[in-house]
């Protein structure tokens, strides 16, 4: 018995010298990967780039959205460039499953030699999370609707300047922007918000309901559950004088069951104010709401094409996305072409920080702070449900 | 004997006298007063308890006849809310179905019970039935596994989209209102959903007390041994048990997709935590258990949910499943287990 | 009676058992005398004493050092290491102690957010917390807090017999979940989106300054973690607590009869179980910079369950082996990892699938493997007759398969709502198939394994992501009604 402990001890002893040695001597040296930002890449005639999105899991539908609008993009540029041309890697981030996957995807990005950029990811959680693996990796990645406003701040959750950069506007502007309309456009005097517990939306109700407070307005706050379907008792609270319901969502299908039930209760009077992630035309359908969504052009021949090419469905949620991957690609061609048929990751990044699109679907010029915000503060548009169930602009 | 049931009549008056407290706080001293506000919450609370108290008596029966905890019940329950959804579609969706609506709402709940009840059957023949005798983690680790593999199926097959029934717009978005315009509302489609649990529990009570194969039930779940000595068939009996809790669990899913009108894939797992609270508050094993417990939860989670908020209503539901077991183990109505040396 | 199922010679029967001798001491004069290659092994195995089991792992430690990715290494090595020793926690509380803990995954989830909240900074809600703490303090707080709340949690079992005990544990699970997205007190946890600005595992003791930083780093430090853990089991399973554990396992009342305190066995065994998961915990959430509600859901506690069991319970070569199983096939069935490593997967689990079937009966196997060969190209073949529209897809992807793919399946144009149609029946045949015996069986396969093949490549290879839970639950339920002993297990597990 003796024996066997004594045994056991000093191989246990050994084994953990070795691994202490190794793991001093793993960490000592420069990670292999840090010097792939520096590492030189052979441009060629195709380049890599890699798209970070949500391509199955419960985000699977947005998530799709914006892979097709990157890849609208992209077919548009290889056949005006067909000695520039640009190949796509997929990386499936399954927002709404577990960080985890967007860290692995991150992970392959940067152990792709050829890959020189990256589009997304979509979710605000996971560009926390894979922020360490990209900048291990020296990419630089450009968000379509990563919209949380502390990314950018450069200390609450975490420093990914030079790194990240998005293509929409933070959830910041979206705020005054509604309570605008609804002081001076709906003159609403009692609002009742109701937040869906994730960040996005408590932000943006912290914020309106501190503008609206500021201006006089009555207001009451409450809070549903994303995995919710009952809101029978949320609704009984609201007193039926109430003009308006502010639900800054992110599941559409949750605010057309609620808008239902809110009319089964005999409050139907009442109208719903939405926020960006409810910009769903087929699935909210609740005629006379409100909702605010970032901007785009309709009258870009782009869009319209897109549009007729789905059926009428804009997909517009995905449409930053298109504007994303314009940015990246620029961004890798102008290194390549700085660098005469070699660039390295760190250039593409200079490269991204220096964006300059004079015109873009979005409906302005695009162009990048040292934060990693587009330049020009993007003015929100408001939109309502028509009876057939599409979104009209209104302001 | 009577020391059991003197235990349950104490229970029930302990359960009697923090009711009448916590409605004196709520009507009288809590932030938002008043009885019409706490009357509204009761009937909200009594429609969704209806749901849950069709979902605990399938884990009730199941466990009553094979002392065995069906993880895989809550998604049966929301196959059955999918398969209510898809007769819809096919006769004509919500808004122009192509028969009367009396006729199209009984096809769904007829066809989520029959559906249900299939798939409940097959999972307790081919998931169940090997492991009779194995050692008790088998049949657990076995439900986990199949719950894992419905909503996973469910996920390939018809993606993570939610579906809406659209029940307001198929029924109606009118309802009666007690005690004027400014009263308490009670929906067309509440009604539907509390009378259809009160018929679909009435008759299981007829099933369970006053026929032959309740009988074969009852004599099963007390022993099954003897009942075989005695001609049953066991396997038979424990089939078609199962038949019937899934069909019940089914016709719990098309009243939720009615009500509140969206169902995706993973209800079924939030549902049925809640069902099992329900059957395990009430007393596993015993079907009037069942249908208290059930009521319970849904009065539990309505109030949470008007007086606190939605944040904690979960956990206020959970804190209350936690008490009562450390409190009595074997539930409400429930019989404290001896164990046999 | 009719309908009883036929006696399976893996389940105890008075024939073999005797009172008082559980199924592996019965079982060893058949061991002793098994024939072949795997007999031999088995006494190869048997003789070998614990450190020379342990010896066995050494090449592990050269891995990080092989031409492979820093993605690789991340998604094999390290979640391989993690799931090893969420295994052997676990192993100690189901597999020693026979207790059903699903709410196992909290305890892995609260090391985690102990470690981000101690070693990192983060702003919320008015509330600023800078901790940045060297990791050996974080880290050990991490497992004694843990081991704390395992105790609690278990004390609670003290009322509770086995099912009971399993509600409440899932319980506590899901109110760890709803506690760090909702609930959120003080800002602690940073709600849904979770601690994000952590510091790598940096050690500070005595002058020396020790940074891992890289993922070969963390791979030898978990490394390390997991063999340390392996040791600790190990000698607390050969110890007197260890058999006191099983013996409370197989039979609390006599356990307690002979003077076992049963409940404080229980409880030490949740602790220890939650301290190493803690342990766990802390590491990845220093691996992975952050610590989100969403890393520890259900899922995780179905593949921890998953590894537990595949390995077998009650045996720690088990969980090493499980754990790459099951890591390596869920990594190999990603979306984001080329679809010919999924597809040559498939195949070949279909190949060993009918091996199994089959093992009893060489001629079957044969016949069974050439007759769906025949079958495919012969549905092929009618097919691109008859509905040209059938053949006319093309192959996901293909890689070296694609030939012989697009020969011998059906690829229709528009396959979802037939994948459809084809998956439902194919649950029907599998079903049936269990039932049936003998050629009837042999007759069924072909059209069985021809329609698996069809609805692969239509539609679960296009979502490989879910398919793989769909295989870890149909996994599960194989193994519990074949084999529930797992690869390496040999305890008749009863839960308390």
């Amino acid at each position: 018995m003796l024996k066997k402990i004594g045994l056991v001890a000093v191989l246990a002893a050994l084994i953990s010298v070795v691994v202490a040695t190794t793991t001093a001597w793993g960490s000592a040296k420069a990670p292999r990967t840090a010097s792939a930002a520096t590492a030189s890449v052979k441009c060629g005639k195709t380049r890599t780039i890699g798209m970070a999105a949500p391509i199955t899991g419960p985000a699977s539908d947005i998530g799709n959205q914006q892979v097709r609008w990157a890849k609208y993009f992209v077919k548009r540029w290889n056949k005006k460039h067909s000695n520039a041309r640009i190949k796509v890697v997929m990386g499936d981030t399954q927002l709404g499953v577990d960080t985890a996957f967007a860290v692995k995807a991150a992970k392959s990005f940067a152990s792709n030699s050829k890959l020189l950029g990256v589009v997304g990811p979509a979710g605000s959680q996971e560009v926390v999370a894979s922020t360490t693996a990209y900048k291990q990796g020296g990419l630089g990645f450009v968000s379509g609707s990563a919209s949380r406003t502390t990314l950018t701040d450069g200390h609450t959750d975490g420093n990914r300047r030079g790194y990240f950069y998005r293509t929409v506007p933070n959830d910041a502007a979206q705020g005054p922007a509604v309570a605008n309309w609804m002081t001076k456009k709906l003159k609403w005097k009692r609002v009742y918000i109701i937040d869906d517990q994730e960040t996005y939306s408590q932000g943006l109700a912290d914020g309106v309901q501190k503008i609206l407070n500021n201006r006089g307005v009555t207001t009451k706050r409450d809070s549903i559950s994303q995995k919710d379907s009952d809101f029978s008792s949320a609704i009984a609270k609201i007193p039926s004088n109430y003009q308006g319901i502010y639900i800054p969502w992110q599941l559409a299908p949750q605010a057309q069951a609620f808008g239902q039930q809110l009319q089964a209760a005999g409050k139907g009077h009442i109208k719903l104010f939405g926020s960006d992630g409810l910009f769903a035309p087929g699935v909210w359908k609740i005629a006379g709401s409100y909702d605010s969504a970032f901007p785009y052009n309709p009258a870009s021949k782009v869009v319209q094409t897109y549009v007729k090419a789905h059926g009428g469905n804009g997909e517009f949620f995905g449409l930053p996305s298109y504007v994303a991957a314009q940015v990246v690609v620029g961004a890798v061609t102008r290194a390549c072409k700085a660098g005469h048929g070699k660039t390295t990751r760190a250039a593409v990044r200079k490269q991204i920080a220096k964006t300059n699109l004079k015109t873009s679907i979005l409906g302005f010029s695009v162009a990048f702070q040292k934060s990693g915000e587009m330049k020009l503060p993007a003015a929100y548009g408001i939109y309502q449900i028509q009876k057939n169930g599409s979104f009209k602009r209104i302001g | 004997m009577a020391s059991t049931s003197r235990q349950v009549l104490g229970n029930l008056a302990g359960l009697g006298v923090l009711l009448a407290i916590w409605v004196v706080y709520a009507v009288y001293f809590s932030p938002t007063q008043g009885w019409t506000f706490f009357f509204q919450l009761t009937v909200n609370g009594i429609i969704l308890g209806s749901i849950y108290a069709l979902i605990a008596l399938g884990y009730s029966l199941v466990y009553g006849i094979l002392k065995l905890l069906n993880f895989a019940h809550g998604d049966v329950y929301m196959i059955g809310s999918f398969i209510g959804f898809g007769v819809l579609t096919l006769l004509g969706g919500p808004l122009s179905p192509a028969i009367p609506v009396a006729l199209l709402v009984l096809c769904m709940f007829v066809a989520a019970m029959l559906g249900s009840g299939v798939l409940g059957l097959a999972i307790e023949r081919f998931a169940y039935r090997p492991l009779r005798d194995a050692p008790r983690i088998a049949p657990l680790i076995s439900a986990l596994g199949v719950a894992f593999f419905l909503e996973n199926s469910v996920l390939l097959l018809f993606g993570a989209d939610y579906r809406n029934y659209d029940g307001y717009e198929l029924i109606s978005y009118n309802g009666i209102h007690l005690g004027g315009d400014a009263g308490v509302f009670v929906s067309y489609l509440g009604v539907l959903v509390i009378s259809g649990a009160l018929l679909l529990m009435v008759a299981l009570i007829a099933l369970v007390r006053w026929s032959r194969f309740g009988k074969a039930m009852r004599a099963v779940s007390f022993d099954r041994e003897a009942a075989a000595m005695m001609g049953i068939d066991p396997d038979r009996v424990i089939a078609i048990t199962f038949l019937v809790g899934s069909a019940l669990g089914g016709a719990a899913g098309v009243m939720f997709g009615l009500v509140y009108s969206q169902i995706y894939y993973l209800i079924g797992f939030l549902a049925g935590l809640k069902g099992f609270t329900a059957a395990v508050v009430g007393g596993i094993g015993s079907i009037p258990g069942a249908m208290l417990g059930g009521l319970l939860v849904g009065l539990v989670e309505s109030w949470a949910k008007g007086y606190l908020n939605g944040n904690v209503a979960d956990l206020v539901v959970f804190g209350i499943l936690i008490g009562v077991m450390l409190l009595r183990p074997s539930g409400l109505l429930g019989t404290p287990a001896l164990q046999k040396v | 009676m009719a309908d009883t199922p036929p006696p399976n010679p893996d389940q105890p029967t008075p024939a073999n058992t005797e009172i008082g001798v559980d199924r592996w001491v019965s079982e060893a004069d058949e061991r002793r005398d098994r024939g072949g290659l795997g007999g031999r092994i088995q006494r190869l195995w048997g003789g070998l004493p614990p450190s020379g089991k342990l010896a066995l792992l050494t090449p592990a430690i050269f891995l990080p050092f092989l031409p492979l990715s820093e993605a690789t290494i991340y998604n094999y090595g390290l979640f391989i290491l993690i799931y090893a020793l969420l295994a052997l926690g676990l192993n100690v509380v189901v597999g020693f102690a026979g207790l059903l803990d699903l709410g196992y995954v909290a305890f892995f989830g609260f090391g985690a957010y102990a470690y981000a909240f101690l070693s990192g900074t983060h702003h919320e809600k008015g509330h600023e917390y800078t901790h940045h703490w060297s990791a050996q303090y974080s880290i050990l707080t991490a497992v004694v807090l843990c081991a704390v709340l395992g105790l609690f949690l278990g004390s609670s079992s003290r009322r509770l017999l086995g099912d009971y005990l399993a509600i409440v544990t899932l319980f506590f699970g899901q109110a760890f979940v709803v506690f760090t997205n909702s609930a959120d007190p003080y800002g602690i946890t940073n709600g849904s989106n979770g601690l994000g600005n952590i510091d790598p595992l940096h050690f500070s003791a005595f002058g020396v300054h020790l940074t891992v930083s890289s993922t070969r780093g963390y791979y030898w430090f978990l490394f390390g973690c997991v063999v340390l853990v392996l040791i600790i089991v190990h000698l607390l399973s050969e110890s007197r607590t260890g058999r006191a554990w099983k013996a409370s396992r197989e039979d609390p009342l006599a356990a307690e009869l002979m003077g076992m305190p049963v409940n404080r066995l229980k409880i030490m065994a949740f602790s220890f179980g939650a301290a190493i998961a803690g342990l766990a915990g802390s590491v990845f959430a220093a691996a992975q910079t952050g610590a989100f509600p969403q890393n520890f859901g259900t899922q995780v506690l179905i593949l921890i369950y998953a590894v537990v069991i595949l390995g077998g319970t009650g045996s720690l070569t088990g969980m090493l082996a499980g754990a790459t199983a099951i890591i390596v096939s869920f990594q190999v069935l990603d979306s984001t990892s080329p679809p010919n490593n999924a597809r040559t997967l498939f195949y070949l689990g279909l190949i060993v699938g009918v091996a199994a079937l089959f093992r009893k009966s060489r001629l079957k196997m044969a016949v069974a493997v050439v007759s769906t060969i025949a079958l495919g190209f012969a549905v092929h073949a009618i097919a691109e007759a008859v509905w040209p529209r059938g053949t006319s897809g093309s192959v996901t992807s293909g890689g070296y398969l694609t030939g012989a793919i697009k020969d011998w399946v059906l690829l229709p144009t528009h396959a979802n709502r037939l994948a459809i149609y084809g998956y439902l029946a194919l649950i029907v045949l599998v079903v049936v198939i269990v039932q049936l015996k003998g050629w009837w069986r042999v007759a069924v396969v072909p059209p069985t394994l021809v329609l698996t093949a069809f609805v692969w490549e239509n539609l679960l290879i296009q979502q490989p992501a879910v398919t793989r839970y769909v295989l870890f639950g149909v996994l599960l339920i194989a193994l519990m009604a074949t084999r529930p002993q797992g690869l390496f297990g040999t305890a008749k597990v009863e839960i308390v």
